[in-house]
C-alpha cells in the first residue's frame, strides 16, 4: 500500500526553480520584499526567503537563487538533451563533473537544503520514507532526505552515484551505497586515505585518475584539456573571490551578512567552475565591499564573532542567520566553508588533474575529519579560522548523525581554550530538522551562551580583593 | 567449555598474566583488518579489544559523546579505568569512524606507548590492495622499530601457517555447532572465539583441540528455531544467552567477534611474499559493512552460512549508532525476505541489562513467527 | 472448557476468559508494582466477578510485561509475545485483518499477519514517548483535559494546529505556548492528535501495512487519532467488537486453547 506519496523533493524543486529562472533579476527582488510584507509566503518559504532577499544579503541572494535554478534545472533536462545526471556528495567537487559536455552534477546536500528551506513540510516526509524501509534514525537528514526521496522511487534517478565519502564519513558513504543497491545505480568512488604521511596524498592522485577514467567511459566522453581548462580557470576565479571574502571578515563590524556563510559552500558545491559560480561569488564581495565602506551591519553593535566548527541549522534560514545578526552575532563561516581553495596550475592536463585532487582532498569534512587525526585536523582549522578572523568563539552545532566530529569535540573543547582561550558552546539537533530541536532552544542556547560566556570573557578581568591578613597568618 | 568461560569472562585472564609474568609484551588492536601474523611473528601477543558488555561509560562520556557507538565507549571506558594497561601498544585502524574516535581519545587522555596505525582502504580494487600492502609493510617497520627487533618473511609465514591451523580449529568448531545436532551454543561459541583473540596462539591451538575432543559427542536439544545472528560488534556473551534462553539456538554467525573475523584462509598458496599473500585476503575477503564497494560478497557470505546450517531465521543486530551495520542489515534483510528467509532486524544499546527486555520481546516473537510458519 | 489469558501492560493488566472461543468475561485493572501480583489480582478478580473457579481454567497463557515471571509462578502454562496475541486476537475477531495497529501506554507496535491469521512482520517503538499513550497523557494534562475527553473535543475542530516538534517535552512545550496566544484547545486538541497518528503512520510504515486494518490498545479508544490514521493511510480501519484494549489478553486466552487443541 502506498501511504500517500508526494512528488519528489528534487520535482518540486525543479518546478519552483523554474519559476525563479524565468523572474528577471531586478523583479525578483522586489517580488520577495512585496510578498515578504503582504506576508502571504507559507513560513518555512517565508523564512528563507527573508534571509535570501533581507536587505542586506538581497544583491548576492537573486544571483545565488538564479544560480541553483540554472543548476536544478540543467540536471532536469539533461535526459532529454542526451547528457548523464551525476549524483555526488556535497565534499566532491562538481567542477570535474562540470569539465565534461555530457554530464552534470547534482549534489545531494544541497538538494536537501534547498528543500528544507523552501518546500512545504520541509524534508520530514523524505526522511520517513528512508525510515520506512527499516533504516536507521541515527542516519544524517543531509543527504537521507533526498536520498529518501529517490529511494521513495517517484523522484528523479540520478545515472550514477559517486562517493567520495569513504574515509571522510560512513554514515554519508553508507546512505550513497544503499541508494545506489536499492536502485540499482550504478556507483563510484573516490576514497580518501586517512593518511598525512604524503603517502597518502599520492595514493588519493591514482584514486582520482581512476575514478576520471571510470567517468569516461561510464559518460562516454573524453575529458578535454580545453574543457577543464575553461572550467578550472572559473574555480581559479572563484578561488580569488572566496579569498576576498575571507579577508572581509577580518573586519569589525563584520560586513558580510551572515547567510554569505552557505552562500559560499552552496555555491563550492553546485556551480563552482560555472560562469554562474563566479557571479555569485562577485556579487558577494561587491556587497561585503559596500557594506565595509559604509561600516554597515544589521543590529546597534557587533556583539560577539562566532565561528561554527561544523554545519549550521538549515531548517529556519532567518531563524538562525538573520537572528543572529539582529541580535549583533556575526556568523563568520562554518565548517562547510573550510575548504581552503588554491589556484590550480592549469598549463597541462596533468597539473590540472593534479590540481582537481588537492582540491578534492581538501573538500571539507575530507580535510578535517577524513585526516589521519580527525582532532588534529580539525583543530588546526578551526584554530586557524578563530584567530584570523578573530573570533569571540565557537559553535558547535551538534547535529546528531555526525559520529566523526561528536567523537572528538571534546578534544577540539580542550585545544580551543589552550591555545586560544576561546570558548566553545556544544548545541544538539538536527541541522536539517527541525522537529529535533526548535530553533527557539537553539537560540536561547546561544544567547545563554553569548551573554553568559563570551560576554564575560571579553570585559575587563575581576580583581581578587586582597584578603586582610590576619593575626594567625602572620604566626 | 568451563575454563574458556571463565577465562573470558575477564578482560586479562590468566594467560594473559603468565605471558606478562614470563616477559612477554601484549599488543591491542580494535579490528579485523589487522594481520596479527604479524604481531605474533614479532614474539608480541595480539589481543582484540573488547567491552564484555561494560555498561558503565561515565569517564569516556566525557569524551566521546552519546551519540557514539556505546561499544566504543565501554571500551574507551575500560582503557581510561588502567584495565587495559597490561597494553604495551595498540594498532590502530579506520575500521569505522566510532573506533577512530574511540583510540583518538584514548591516546589523548593516556598516550600509549606505542601506537600504529595502518590505514585500511574501503574498497576493494587494484590500487586500494597496493596502497594497503604498503600499509602492512610499514605496519612490520614501525613493530621492530619500536620494540627494536626484527621480523623475517619466514617468521610471517611460519605463523601465517599457524594461524591457518587454528583457523582450521575455528571452522571444524563452526561445523560441529552447525550441524544438525549442534555441539555448542551460540554463546559458547562467543567465549571460544573471545578467548581465541585473548590467549597467545600457542596456547589457542591447544585449547582449541582440548575443547573440539570435549565436546564432539555434544548435542544440544530442546531448542525453538536454529538462528543465525550478525551485525555489529558485539561481545555480549548473556546477550546470546538471553537469545537462546527462550528457545533460539545461534547455529551460526556473521559478526566479527565471530565468522567473519577468521573464514576467510589466506588464499594464495603459491605467493613468496608474505606480505602480498596477506594484504590480499585481509582486503578482498574483508567481509565487513566498512567496505562500500563489497555488499554482494556479504550477502553471499550470510546465504551460504544460512544453508550450511540449516538456519530457520536471520537476526541482524545492529548497535545503536553503528551506521554501517544500521544500513547495511537492511540491505541484506530485504536479500534475504527476497528468498523467503525471515529476518529480525533489531536496534540495540550495548551493554544495557535494560534493553534485554525490548530485545527478548522481539526475539520470541520472532521464533513465534518462525514456529508458526513451520 | 474454560481458557484465560492475562496481559500486563505499562499503566492496565487485563485478563480475558473464553469458552469455544467466545469471551466470557473481560476485567481491567491498574497494575499493581510487580507483574506476578498484577496478574494474580485481575484474574482473580475476573474468575470472582464470572464465578468462574481457577480450577475449571483449563489452560492460561500470559503475555506482556512479566509473562515469563508470571509463567514461572505457575499461574500460566505458557507465555507468549504480545505481539502474536495482539495479532491472532484481531484476526480471530476479523479474518480479513492483515495489520493491526496497537497502541499501549508506553509503546507502539504494528503487526502483520497473514491470511491464515498467522504472524508476518512486525515493528515497535518502545524507546520513544512519542507515538503512544503516554504523549496523549501528557498532552492531556497539560490541555486540562481528560484523556477521554481529547478525541472527542478535536473533531470540532476546523484548524488543527500543527506541531513544529517531535519530541514529547518540546511538544509539550508548544501545547503550552498555544495556550498562552489564546489558540483554542479544541485547535489545540486536533493538532495533538494528528502529530499523535502521524508518528504512528511512521512506524507503520517499515512494515508496508495492508487491508484490513484494526487499531488495539487503550489509544483506539480516541476517535481523533483513529481518524487522522485513517486519512494518511486513505484507508478506513477495520473496528474490534471488542474493547481494543482487552485485545492482548483476548489472543493470549485464544493461545491458551490452541495449546490445550494442540495436546
Amino acid at each position: 500500500m502506498k501511504l500517500g506519496m508526494s512528488p519528489g523533493l528534487f520535482d518540486r524543486l525543479v518546478h519552483l526553480f523554474r519559476v525563479v529562472n524565468r523572474v528577471p533579476d531586478p523583479v525578483l527582488k522586489k517580488l520577495g520584499a512585496i510578498l515578504m510584507a503582504l506576508n502571504v509566503l507559507p513560513s518555512d518559504l517565508a523564512s528563507a526567503a527573508g534571509a535570501l532577499l533581507a536587505p542586506q544579503s538581497r544583491e548576492a541572494g537573486v544571483v545565488f537563487l538564479k544560480m541553483l535554478s540554472k543548476w536544478i534545472v540543467e540536471a532536469h533536462s539533461a535526459a532529454r538533451e542526451g547528457k548523464k545526471v551525476i549524483l555526488v556528495p556535497f565534499n566532491f567537487p562538481p567542477e570535474l563533473i562540470h569539465a565534461f559536455d555530457k554530464a552534470v552534477p547534482l549534489t545531494s546536500e544541497v538538494l536537501t537544503t534547498m528543500g528544507v528551506a523552501i518546500l512545504k513540510g520541509q524534508g520530514e516526509r523524505y526522511w520517513d520514507i528512508a525510515m520506512g524501509l527499516g533504516l536507521p534514525d541515527h542516519l544524517c537528514s543531509a543527504n537521507t532526505i533526498e536520498l529518501g526521496s529517490m529511494l521513495g522511487r517517484e523522484d528523479f534517478q540520478p545515472d550514477a552515484i559517486i562517493s567520495s565519502a569513504p574515509g571522510g564519513c560512513d554514515v554519508n558513504s553508507k546512505i550513497h551505497e544503499f541508494a545506489s543497491h536499492y536502485l540499482d545505480i550504478p556507483q563510484f568512488f573516490l576514497q580518501k586515505p586517512p593518511d598525512d604521511s604524503g603517502r597518502g596524498r599520492e595514493q588519493y592522485s591514482v584514486y582520482m585518475r581512476t575514478l576520471i577514467s571510470q567517468l569516461e567511459e561510464f559518460i562516454g566522453e573524453k575529458l578535454t584539456e580545453d574543457k577543464l581548462r575553461g572550467v578550472i580557470e572559473k574555480a581559479n576565479r572563484c578561488t580569488e573571490l572566496y579569498f576576498d571574502i575571507w579577508d572581509f571578515h577580518k573586519a569589525a563590524p563584520n560586513p558580510v551578512p551572515n547567510i554569505f556563510a552557505l552562500f559560499m559552500y552552496g555555491t563550492r558545491f553546485s556551480m563552482w567552475g560555472r560562469e554562474e559560480g563566479v557571479k555569485t561569488f562577485e556579487a558577494m564581495v561587491k556587497v561585503a565591499k559596500e557594506r565595509l565602506a559604509q561600516k554597515a551591519y544589521p543590529a546597534e553593535k557587533e556583539l560577539a564573532r562566532c565561528v561554527w566548527c561544523y554545519t549550521s541549522y538549515y531548517y529556519d534560514f532567518m531563524g538562525l542567520f538573520n537572528w543572529m545578526e539582529d541580535q549583533g552575532y556575526s556568523h563568520l563561516g562554518d565548517g562547510l566553508d573550510l575548504y581552503f581553495p588554491q589556484i590550480i596550475d592549469t598549463s597541462t592536463m596533468d597539473s590540472m588533474i593534479e590540481g582537481l585532487a588537492e582540491s578534492a582532498w581538501n573538500m571539507p569534512m575530507t580535510r578535517q575529519v577524513g585526516g589521519e587525526s580527525m582532532s588534529r585536523s580539525w583543530t588546526e582549522d578551526v584554530v586557524f579560522v578563530a584567530r584570523e578572523l578573530n573570533a569571540d568563539c565557537v559553535i558547535y552545532c551538534g547535529h546528531h548523525s555526525c559520529k566523526q566530529t561528536w567523537s572528538v569535540i571534546s578534544i577540539l573543547r580542550k585545544e580551543l581554550m589552550n591555545q586560544l582561550g576561546l570558548p566553545l558552546l556544544i548545541l544538539q539537533g538536527d541541522s536539517w530538522i527541525k522537529k529535533m530541536t526548535p530553533i527557539s532552544v537553539i537560540q536561547q542556547e546561544i544567547d545563554e551562551f553569548i551573554k553568559n560566556v563570551v560576554a564575560r570573557k571579553t570585559t575587563k578581568k575581576r580583581e581578587l580583593r586582597k584578603r586582610k591578613k590576619i593575626k594567625s597568618d602572620l604566626q | 567449555m568451563d575454563e574458556i568461560i571463565k577465562q573470558t569472562g575477564v578482560v586479562e585472564n590468566d594467560h594473559v598474566k603468565k605471558w606478562k609474568d614470563d616477559g612477554g609484551r601484549v599488543i591491542g588492536y580494535v579490528c579485523v583488518a589487522t594481520p596479527t601474523e604479524v604481531i605474533d611473528a614479532a614474539g608480541l601477543m595480539p589481543y582484540r579489544i573488547r567491552a564484555l558488555g561494560n555498561s558503565n561509560t561515565e569517564i569516556a562520556d566525557a569524551h566521546m559523546s552519546r551519540f557514539n557507538c556505546n561499544f566504543c565507549r565501554s571500551c574507551l571506558q575500560l582503557g581510561l579505568d588502567g584495565i587495559y594497561d597490561f597494553l604495551d601498544g595498540m594498532i590502530e585502524t579506520n575500521g569505522c569512524d566510532h573506533l577512530r574516535g574511540m583510540v583518538e581519545n584514548w591516546n589523548y587522555v593516556k598516550k600509549f606507548d606505542f601506537l600504529h596505525y595502518i590505514k585500511v582502504p574501503h574498497i576493494v580494487d587494484e590500487d586500494s590492495l597496493k596502497y594497503y600492502e604498503e600499509e602492512l609493510r610499514l605496519y612490520k617497520k614501525a613493530i621492530e622499530k619500536h620494540f627494536n627487533l626484527a621480523i623475517t618473511d619466514e617468521e610471517i609465514w611460519s605463523q601465517i601457517r599457524r594461524h591457518e591451523r587454528i583457523r582450521d580449529k575455528l571452522r571444524t568448531i563452526y561445523e560441529m555447532r552447525e550441524k544438525d545436532e549442534p555441539a555448542f551454543t551460540g554463546a559458547e561459541v562467543l567465549s571460544i572465539f573471545l578467548l581465541a583473540t585473548a590467549v597467545p596462539a600457542g596456547v589457542l591451538e591447544g585449547l582449541l583441540d582440548r575443547v573440539i575432543e570435549e565436546r564432539k559427542d555434544n548435542k544440544i536439544e530442546g531448542y525453538k528455531a536454529r538462528l543465525l545472528l550478525g551485525g555489529s560488534a558485539t561481545d555480549e556473551v548473556d546477550f546470546v544467552e538471553e537469545i537462546e534462553g527462550i528457545g533460539g539456538l545461534v547455529v551460526t554467525d556473521a559478526l566479527c567477534y565471530g565468522s567473519r573475523a577468521f573464514w576467510p584462509h589466506i588464499g594464495d598458496k603459491k605467493e613468496s611474499d608474505p606480505f602480498k599473500a596477506m594484504a590480499k585476503t585481509y582486503l578482498e575477503k574483508l567481509l565487513c559493512p566498512r567496505m562500500f564497494n563489497d555488499f554482494p560478497s556479504r550477502r553471499d557470505f550470510l546465504f551460504s552460512a544460512i544453508e550450511r546450517a540449516k538456519v530457520e531465521g536471520v537476526v541482524l543486530i545492529h548497535n545503536k549508532f553503528c551506521d554501517v551495520h544500521g544500513v547495511d542489515n537492511v540491505l541484506l534483510r530485504i536479500a534475504l525476505e527476497n528468498k523467503g528467509i525471515p529476518v529480525l532486524q533489531l536496534e540495540k544499546e550495548y551493554g544495557a541489562a535494560a534493553d534485554i527486555g525490548r530485545m527478548k520481546t522481539r526475539v520470541q516473537a520472532f521464533l513465534e513467527r518462525i514456529s508458526d510458519s513451520r | 472448557m474454560f481458557f484465560a489469558g492475562i496481559d500486563i501492560g505499562s499503566l492496565t493488566a487485563q485478563a480475558v476468559v473464553i469458552k469455544n472461543g467466545k469471551i466470557i468475561g473481560a476485567k481491567t485493572i491498574s497494575v499493581l508494582p510487580h507483574p506476578v501480583d498484577s496478574a494474580k489480582e485481575v484474574i482473580d478478580r475476573l474468575l470472582s466477578k464470572q464465578e468462574i473457579k481457577w480450577e475449571d481454567i483449563k489452560c492460561a497463557v500470559s503475555t506482556g510485561y512479566g509473562r515469563e515471571k508470571i509463567q514461572q509462578e505457575g499461574l500460566t502454562r505458557e507465555n507468549i509475545s504480545e505481539i502474536s496475541c495482539h495479532g491472532l486476537g484481531a484476526y480471530t475477531i476479523n479474518p480479513n485483518i492483515r495489520t493491526v495497529i496497537d497502541i499501549g501506554g508506553q509503546d507502539a507496535k504494528v503487526i502483520k499477519v497473514n491470511q491464515s491469521g498467522k504472524l508476518d512482520n512486525f515493528v515497535m517503538n518502545d524507546k520513544c514517548a512519542a507515538g503512544t499513550g503516554h504523549f496523549l497523557e501528557v498532552m492531556s494534562k497539560t490541555l486540562g483535559v481528560s484523556l477521554d475527553e481529547l478525541g472527542p473535543m478535536s473533531r470540532k475542530s476546523r484548524k488543527p494546529v500543527e506541531m513544529s516538534n517531535r519530541c514529547t517535552i518540546y511538544v509539550e512545550t508548544e501545547v503550552i505556548h498555544f495556550l498562552q496566544q489564546g489558540v483554542s484547545k479544541i485547535d489545540i486538541a486536533a493538532g495533538i492528535n494528528r502529530a499523535m497518528a502521524e508518528r504512528v503512520v511512521a512506524l507503520a510504515r517499515r512494515v508496508e501495512p495492508e487491508k484490513e486494518i484494526m487499531m488495539t490498545g487503550g489509544v483506539a479508544k480516541n476517535v481523533a487519532v483513529k481518524s487522522e490514521i485513517e486519512k494518511t493511510l486513505k484507508v478506513k480501519m477495520v473496528k474490534s467488537k471488542i474493547d481494543p484494549q482487552i485485545m492482548g489478553a483476548y489472543g493470549a486466552a485464544l493461545f491458551a486453547q490452541k495449546q490445550e487443541g494442540a495436546k
